[in-house]
């Protein structure tokens, strides 16, 4: 009997903390005098889809794009500096790793929006500027690197070590070793890292606000900025396009959700 | 030549061209800006000498600038009353549902993890849904706090000056419940069952419970968490842009903001970088003492 009734409540205190998610969705599919109604209403009377207006009226396709792309680069960029970085750091006990790993922790609590006034004048002065969705994913790239490294670590100390002595021990080189033998055994851990990576970037926003000068190459957070401007009152448009944005992400999270949780509690305290 | 092929193939060299591939990387985009933007802040840098590698240096002026600005100690209290807040919230909600998940009921662990669709949402799409929720007219919040008696007028959370700051802290306490209640049942789920079980056949309430073995063994889980609540809430920037944008007036303008807002809205680079080095300063030191405090639970 106790059990059902903390379930009760674990219901209603999820239903209150996902609430801002409801009240997303719920104004998206409201019409425009329905919103401005007092008191609001909690379930729509006459249900909209406004869903391919919005994506054709503010260009989503454009801004979804161009965050693809950047969410794309840095997961590709940082998968390959990172994995192996992260199984030396797993295999290795010396001074030199804890060193360098201790660098790397440091390296992963700069805020994007501090270190963004040097990137920009340093980027400015080689030109890099000038290739500006390249520009963000080098940037966010360094920002996301030390965080894939320190998650993909803690797999990579999950593979037992005898396995890999024991492909070297009947000749495998180092290299071989590696490829043949503990990627193919971290390979869940660094796909789900990855994924998380992808995510992240793909929701990048000061980076991407302060390197891009052009709209045409903006992201999608960019995007809602613009739309949410000063004096914004199209309130259903604009969470019409969050939900959009959002759903494809809540989507592949729910899926691995699991997976995700144990990778980042593994990295984060280990 | 063939001596090096070999250790890449069969040696340590493999190790080390793994190691310096992520570590040169580093290098170039995250440890030399850093020092770049040391030295910017000793110059003169405005949108005439931005592109030059010769810009006059002017020793600490740029601090002084800064210091000396009529909204420094008002961002500087915001700032605080901003981390302080944030984590005094997110860390006592955070720990209470921690607790709550950790009983034994059905769906305990997946209801766990719903929550945590608020965390890996974009920072600005959770500012534009809470922009709206907190309108001052047509805001849901306002409704359910009138209609339930805790105000007789509207708030208007986002113009209002006096009350501005509070709107962003709310939103970032929503946005930072899941990872401290995430972190922090890890650390309950390790504490062992027996120990409970021998406490409670001695005869100790639940409250003694909880103030003499969950808290004295969460010490170390405690301090890492609150850490890392300081990096995350000082990284925090897309909640603002999206709710306030640091106004009115400055009145929920933190450092972070301000440095941001000095660099690429006025383009007194060399001010913002100011602004930048002293906060990194400060985020370093906290970042030192969250290694340190995770090495410690190693140990134990």
């Amino acid at each position: 009997m106790k059990r059902y009734i903390l379930l009760i409540i674990g219901l209603a205190i999820t239903t209150v903390y996902l609430f801002p998610l409801y009240w997303m969705y719920l104004t998206a599919f409201k019409d425009g005098t329905e919103i401005f109604q007092y008191p609001p209403s909690f379930w729509p009377r006459n249900p909209q889809w406004n869903f391919l207006e919005v994506w054709k009226g503010r260009d989503m396709g454009r801004y979804i794009w161009n965050s693809l792309i950047i969410a794309i680069g840095v997961t590709f960029l940082v998968t390959i500096l990172g994995t192996g970085c992260a199984y030396v750091l797993a295999r290795v006990r010396n001074i030199w790793m804890d060193m360098a790993l201790f660098a790397i922790l440091m390296m992963q609590v700069l805020p994007s929006s501090l270190m963004v006034t040097p990137i920009f004048v340093a980027f400015n002065q080689l030109g890099l500027l000038a290739s500006p969705r390249f520009a963000v994913i080098l940037a966010q790239a360094a920002k996301m690197l030390p965080l894939y490294i320190v998650l993909c670590r803690a797999t990579f100390v999950q593979v037992p070590r005898e396995l890999e002595d024991a492909a070297l021990v009947d000749g495998s080189s180092r290299i071989g070793a590696f490829f043949n033998i503990m990627l193919p055994l971290a390979r869940n851990g660094i796909l789900i890292t990855s994924v998380l990576i992808f995510l992240q970037s793909f929701g990048e926003y000061v980076y991407a606000r302060s390197l891009i000068a052009k709209n045409e190459l903006q992201t999608a957070t960019v995007g809602l900025q613009t739309f949410m401007g000063p004096n914004a009152n199209d309130w259903n448009g604009i969470m019409t396009y969050a939900a959009i944005y959002v759903t494809p992400i809540l989507v592949i999270f729910m899926l691995l959700q699991r997976r995700i949780v144990s990778g980042l509690t593994a990295g984060a305290l280990k | 030549m063939q001596g090096i092929i070999r250790t890449i193939r069969d040696g340590s060299g493999f190790d080390i061209l793994l190691l310096s591939l992520a570590l040169i990387y580093l290098v170039t985009f995250s440890a030399f800006p850093i020092i770049y933007n040391i030295i910017m802040s000793l110059q003169t840098v405005d949108m005439f000498t931005i592109a030059s590698f010769n810009r006059p240096f002017v020793g600490l002026q740029n601090y002084y600038d800064i210091l000396s600005q009529p909204i420094a100690s008002a961002v500087f209290w915001n700032t605080v009353k901003f981390v302080v807040l944030s984590i005094v919230f997110q860390l006592s909600i955070g720990f209470g549902l921690a607790l709550f998940f950790q009983q034994d009921f059905p769906g305990a662990s997946y209801l766990r993890g719903l929550f945590l669709a608020g965390w890996i949402m974009p920072a600005l799409v959770v500012g534009a849904i809470w922009k709206w929720l907190l309108a001052g007219d047509f805001g849901v919040i306002n409704y359910i706090l009138m209609s339930s008696g805790v105000t007789e007028d509207r708030i208007f959370w986002l113009s209002n000056p006096d009350v501005a700051l509070y709107a962003v802290i709310i939103a970032n306490v929503w946005l930072g419940i899941p990872f401290n209640m995430l972190l922090l049942s890890v650390g309950l789920a390790s504490i062992p069952r027996d120990v409970y079980e021998a406490a409670e056949l001695d005869g100790a309430g639940a409250f003694e419970r909880f103030r003499s073995i969950t808290l004295p063994l969460m010490r170390a889980q405690l301090g890492a968490v609150i850490s890392l609540g300081v990096i995350f809430t000082l990284q925090q920037f897309d909640l603002i842009a999206a709710l306030t944008q640091g106004g009115p007036a400055d009145s929920s303008n933190v450092a972070q903001y301000w440095s941001w807002q000095l660099s690429f809205q006025t383009y007194e680079i060399s001010l913002g970088s100011a602004v930048s080095v002293l906060m990194i300063l400060f985020v370093i030191v906290v970042a030192a003492v969250y290694v340190r405090s995770t090495r410690h639970e190693h140990s134990y």
